[in-house]
């Protein structure tokens, strides 16, 4: 991997009235890279993107894209980004799906005009119709054909499966895959639909009230998430740094628990309690992120 | 496109398990000498996979002399591939010990089961029954 970042913020903070939406984000997208953003609704995800976008402006830090300032050089930085939001309407209902596909064309000078004819075949829209008056999973497919076609160098993909039918969704999820054997190009999705990305994903990150709380490449997961089969003497009761950890219950005997934190300090933690580990085992991409969601990286 | 799926409850890391696949389509005859591989825009699509994790794991196969990159022409099965069936069993041994040992079973336990459930069998590759093309031997 090389050193240079596709997206890079530094300390973003962002309050709404009373609300703090993020808190001192520095999250770090390396060039090339598939980045899962996952966090609970409302953790700032969208946010996140939509600061990247210049469409909302931080009150404290910067955000960078390809070493672009994202307010000072927002439409240089822009055209170089494909963006599908998580509001599926666009504003430009009155337009139909054919002359919005033209319009945004004409912004773009990298606009791959039988790419994006391939595109729309694929997820099988017509573009006859007003925008306005497209379902949700029919305005999802024109936004993915709108991000896509122009081949930019950084994807900001906000729930980009969100409304897609089984098959759409499947087909979505192949298409990016081709797209990124096609070129270089890096990827911040934010979903809740972990799973989809378990196969593309090589970095997450998790934000939390705000907070980027993790962020690690693929490889080192497991190094942070395991699943503890550990046997423990009688009477015993977990520590709270245990608890935090994922430690659930009051087990007799045996029990297993996927655990979130450093395999040695976990191991340490539990050995002094009297517990015995037996195995740690990996977990899936999936579990490993629903864990660091749930529960606290013990320092 | 070749028979060629990823197993979800498989925690290895995704690169070699394409490499096990690909090893199983020339176990199975499905791959021979010479035979062209996917792309890696095409397996990386069919699998949805990380293209890099399909190159990662063509590189891997070609150092060990499974694959041959022809440029401009694609990627083929190197003409002195050999099915390593010892490669083969090894890693289907590794999975099966894996699984007993999350069963609470101890490796003996495991090998006298195995001799139960195959006692009355000869020494047959499980495929020759599908195998239509003529690369599986006995």
């Amino acid at each position: 991997m090389s050193g240079a970042d596709a997206v890079r913020t530094e300390a973003l903070s962002k309050r709404y009235r009373r609300d703090t939406a993020l808190r001192a984000v520095s999250l770090r997208v390396p060039e090339t890279a598939i980045y899962v953003l996952a966090g609970a609704n409302g953790a700032g995800k969208s946010t996140v993107m939509k600061v990247l976008m210049n469409l909302e402006r931080a009150d404290e830090g910067t955000a960078e894209v390809l070493g672009m300032d994202s307010v000072r050089c927002g439409p240089q930085a822009r055209a170089q980004m494909g963006y599908v939001p998580e509001d599926a309407r666009h504003p430009y209902g009155w337009m139909s799906s054919s002359q919005l596909l033209a319009h945004i064309a004409a912004y773009h000078r990298s606009w791959d005009v039988s790419y994006a004819d391939r595109l729309r075949r694929t997820f099988e829209l017509r573009l006859d119709r007003k925008v306005g008056t497209l379902s949700k999973g029919e305005a999802r497919r024109l936004q993915l054909i709108l991000a896509l076609a122009h081949r930019p160098a950084v994807l900001l993909l906000d729930e980009p499966t969100d409304g897609l039918d089984p098959v759409v969704r499947s087909r979505t999820l192949a298409v990016l895959a081709e797209h990124l054997a096609d070129g270089p190009t890096s990827v911040l999705v934010a979903t809740h639909q972990i799973h989809e990305f378990e196969t593309l994903a090589d970095y997450v990150g998790i934000l939390r009230d705000g907070s980027l709380i993790a962020q690690l490449s693929r490889d080192e997961l497991p190094n942070v998430v395991g699943r503890y089969r550990v046997e423990v003497p009688e009477g015993w009761t977990a520590t709270r740094e245990l608890r935090s950890a994922g430690v659930r219950g009051n087990p007799v005997r045996e029990a297993e628990w996927t655990l979130v934190g450093h395999r040695g300090d976990l191991i340490d933690r539990l050995t002094v309690t009297g517990a015995l580990v037996h195995s740690v085992r990996p977990v899936s991409f999936d579990d490993a992120v629903v864990a660091l969601i749930a529960h606290q990286v013990t320092p | 496109m070749l028979p060629i799926a990823l197993d979800p409850s498989d925690l290895r890391p995704l690169y070699l398990q394409i490499m096990d696949e690909l090893r199983r389509c020339l176990a199975t005859g499905a791959l021979q000498a010479g035979d062209p591989v996917p792309s890696v825009r095409e397996l990386a699509a069919h699998l949805v996979v990380n293209p890099r994790t399909v190159l990662q794991a063509y590189q891997e196969l070609e150092r060990a002399g499974v694959l041959y990159v022809k440029r401009g022409q694609g990627t083929f099965i190197a003409p002195s591939a050999l099915v390593d069936r010892q490669i083969l069993a090894q890693d289907v041994a590794q999975r099966a010990v894996l699984d007993a040992r999350r069963h609470g079973l101890t490796t003996a336990e495991l090998v006298r089961a195995i001799q139960r459930t195959t006692a009355d069998e000869d020494d047959e590759p499980l495929v020759s029954a599908l195998g239509k093309r003529q690369g599986v031997r006995k």
